[in-house]
């Protein structure tokens, strides 16, 4: 594996369950809080935390946009109305030309909650919704289409759909797509809403938990669904604080369970570490994926203890702040992990109350001063998909 | 940009008269689609645990064959190749099966909901021939094998292995037909590369691809040895695609991605 060129992180947006903005995420995600509630959705009555984002209900995208109304596109508009990631975009759109900057999100259901309300009606009336477009509010592309459109974007992209690994992915193309020489910068993101599909599905699976999630927690009993948009502004250049590496892999084991050694977890953090030319040593902090459910965080645990050693690094999830964010997931935890560079905090695990100490993890129970140069991102997914990316300070 | 060169070492079709490379090639030659034959039968596949493989869905009988038959003739062993999945709507019926359960009773099958995610073909992949190397996918309508294609040249230049393509659109049912009219299954898997060293493996033919802004020269209309059917499945592009086979150096085939236009061009094979 040959060492990757620094690609700096010029700007970051996302709106989550907390709140809107990198600030509003940092501020509850610093200190362990948590922006998840008991499920109120109206239209699911499922005994459930949920991490629902602020306003998306009320949010009413722009006359010229409205086609593309969805749950999920709603979500990237809001995130998109932060002024500062906007004239960092349009000030790389003006260095290099709208044509040679890139978009690559990643999503895993889409604006599938859009088709759920459609086939509702065409049960009742036995017609599609007159204003019912598959293309723009649900199909997989839907979100790159529209935030092309928002952004004004016209060089190359595509959506990267690998259940909850996709949004960190989406760091790996990018950085694939600078290297061949065919952009100059990219916006990278994710999105995900909240909808049936996955509360029910994650439900059948006897996964999603009636307790507020818990990463790492001795009584940890399943995930938590949050819903998320978050955006990065990739440049071809070091900046501040740069993507110096990323590693890939699968676990080929099961489609919704993991290897029980965390083999492929292993595998891609041993490969992220390899591209940024750095050893196990030199990180100073994982946020983890942390989902939550028993086999998921001691399969990554194990993973991590066999590439670190017991208790060698310091390591926290965020999922307990922001709930499972799914294809949003890779996103947010990158945000985190790079504000966790800039503040030189550690973020401790949310709803925290007794380690699990066979994990054999130096787990982040309370808001932690570090000196820190280098940071790891990990997300996993169905189907086996494993991705670590790893974000360094130039200093 | 500079262009980006990769050659094909094997590829595979799948699809409804086209049950082959050779299927495909002789109807290029021919210049008309195939005759209409029955759907495709879609075998359980073999390579999958035996519970695994009864429950397969459509799209993961499809894409496994598709595979199986590209293998055949794949000069790299399979658990050393890296792979993209390109798909528009990717999961097919399971899709439908899901939002009819969430509108009538939500009881969600546990062993359905895995295979709603788009990357349950790859995933099935990886699972069945014990390769653990990375598999992404890459969707984007019916530009998805256009993007697919420059993920997997891109991934080839950068990590220098080989890449396993898959071009593939499960044929859709019940409601989900009249919003995405993919009737037919269709498929194909190429396997590529882009390092000097594979330069000499054998092959099928080279190729470069291009990115420019659109605008100056149109996109490639879809041959008249396709079915016009199947102007709607992203993964038609692809098979549009491999009709360079039977093309002089230096024919193109143009596709859109986002507000660019990417050609792949056949090119002169490395002298030996």
């Amino acid at each position: 594996m040959t060492r990757t060129s620094a690609r700096g992180v010029l700007a970051t947006t996302v709106v989550h369950a907390a709140g809107h903005g990198t600030a509003a995420l940092w501020d509850v995600v610093a200190k362990g809080g948590s922006g998840l509630r008991r499920n109120d959705l109206a239209w699911c009555d499922l005994p459930a935390w949920i991490g629902p984002v602020p306003g998306v209900d009320e949010c009413a995208l722009p006359a010229t946009l409205q086609r593309w109304d969805s749950r999920n596109n709603r979500l990237a508009w809001l995130a998109l109305q932060d002024a500062a990631f906007r004239r960092a975009v349009s000030e790389v759109m003006s260095r290099f030309g709208a044509h040679r900057v890139g978009l690559v999100l990643g999503t895993s259901t889409s604006g599938i909650r859009t088709s759920e309300v459609a086939y509702d009606k065409r049960r009742e009336s036995g017609h599609w919704p007159a204003d019912f477009e598959y293309r723009r509010t649900h199909a997989v592309e839907s979100i790159c289409r529209f935030s092309a459109e928002v952004l004004g974007l016209t060089g190359p992209m595509v959506t990267i759909s690998t259940a909850c690994s996709s949004s960190a992915k989406v760091f790996m193309t990018a950085q694939r797509w600078i290297g061949a020489g065919l952009i100059d910068a990219a916006v990278v993101g994710g999105v995900d809403s909240l909808c049936l599909s996955t509360l029910h599905g994650f439900h059948s699976l006897q996964l999603l938990s009636e307790d507020i999630c818990r990463p790492f927690d001795a009584e940890r009993n399943g995930i938590s669904l949050g819903e998320a948009a978050g955006f990065a502004l990739l440049d071809c250049a070091p900046a501040a604080v740069s993507l110096t590496g990323g590693g890939e892999s699968s676990d080929a084991w099961h489609m919704s369970a993991p290897h029980p050694d965390g083999q492929g977890a292993q595998a891609a953090m041993r490969a992220a570490l390899a591209a940024a030319g750095l050893t196990a040593a030199d990180i100073g902090y994982v946020n983890a994926h942390g989902t939550g459910t028993i086999a998921n965080d001691r399969a990554e645990a194990a993973a991590l203890r066999t590439v670190f050693g017991e208790q060698r690094v310091a390591v926290s999830s965020t999922k307990g702040a922001t709930g499972h964010t799914l294809g949003a997931a890779g996103i947010v935890e990158a945000i985190v992990t790079v504000r966790a560079l800039m503040e030189q905090a550690l973020p401790p695990s949310s709803n925290l109350r007794t380690p699990d100490a066979t994990l054999a993890l130096d787990i982040v129970t309370a808001p932690r001063v570090a000196t820190l140069r280098h940071a790891m991102s990990n997300n996993f997914g169905f189907g086996g998909t494993n991705c670590a990316l790893v974000f360094s300070r130039s200093d | 940009m500079s262009s980006l060169r990769f050659e094909l070492h094997a590829a595979s079709v799948l699809a409804p008269g086209l049950a082959s490379l050779d299927d495909l090639r002789e109807a290029c030659r021919r210049g008309t689609p195939p005759e209409p034959t029955a759907p495709l039968i879609l075998p359980a596949p073999a390579v999958l645990p035996a519970n695994e493989r009864r429950r397969a869905s459509p799209v993961v009988r499809l894409t496994l064959a598709c595979i199986e038959q590209a293998l055949q003739s794949s000069p790299f062993k399979v658990e050393t190749l890296r792979s993209v999945f390109a798909t528009d709507e990717g999961t097919g019926e399971v899709c439908d099966q899901m939002l009819e359960v969430i509108a009538t009773t939500r009881q969600v099958s546990p062993l359905v909901f895995p295979n709603t995610v788009q990357n349950a073909a790859s995933g099935f992949f990886s699972i069945a021939w014990r390769n653990r190397q990375p598999a992404t996918v890459a969707s984007l309508g019916l530009e998805s094998f256009a993007s697919g294609l420059l993920c997997a040249v891109t991934d080839a230049v950068a990590t220098g292995q080989p890449v396993l393509l898959v071009a593939y659109d499960p044929a859709m049912t019940g409601p989900m037909r009249e919003l995405l009219p993919i009737t037919d299954h269709t498929a194909t898997a190429w396997i590529l590369s882009a390092a000097p060293a594979f330069a000499h493996v054998p092959l099928l033919g080279s190729f470069v691809l291009d990115l420019e802004p659109q605008g100056t020269t149109p996109p490639s209309a879809m041959p008249p040895w396709l079915p016009a059917a199947w102007s709607g499945h992203s993964s038609a592009r692809a098979l549009a695609a491999l009709g360079l086979l039977e093309a002089a150096e230096g024919s193109c085939f143009r596709m859109t991605l986002g507000g660019q236009l990417l050609s792949i061009r056949r090119v002169a094979e490395a002298s030996s």
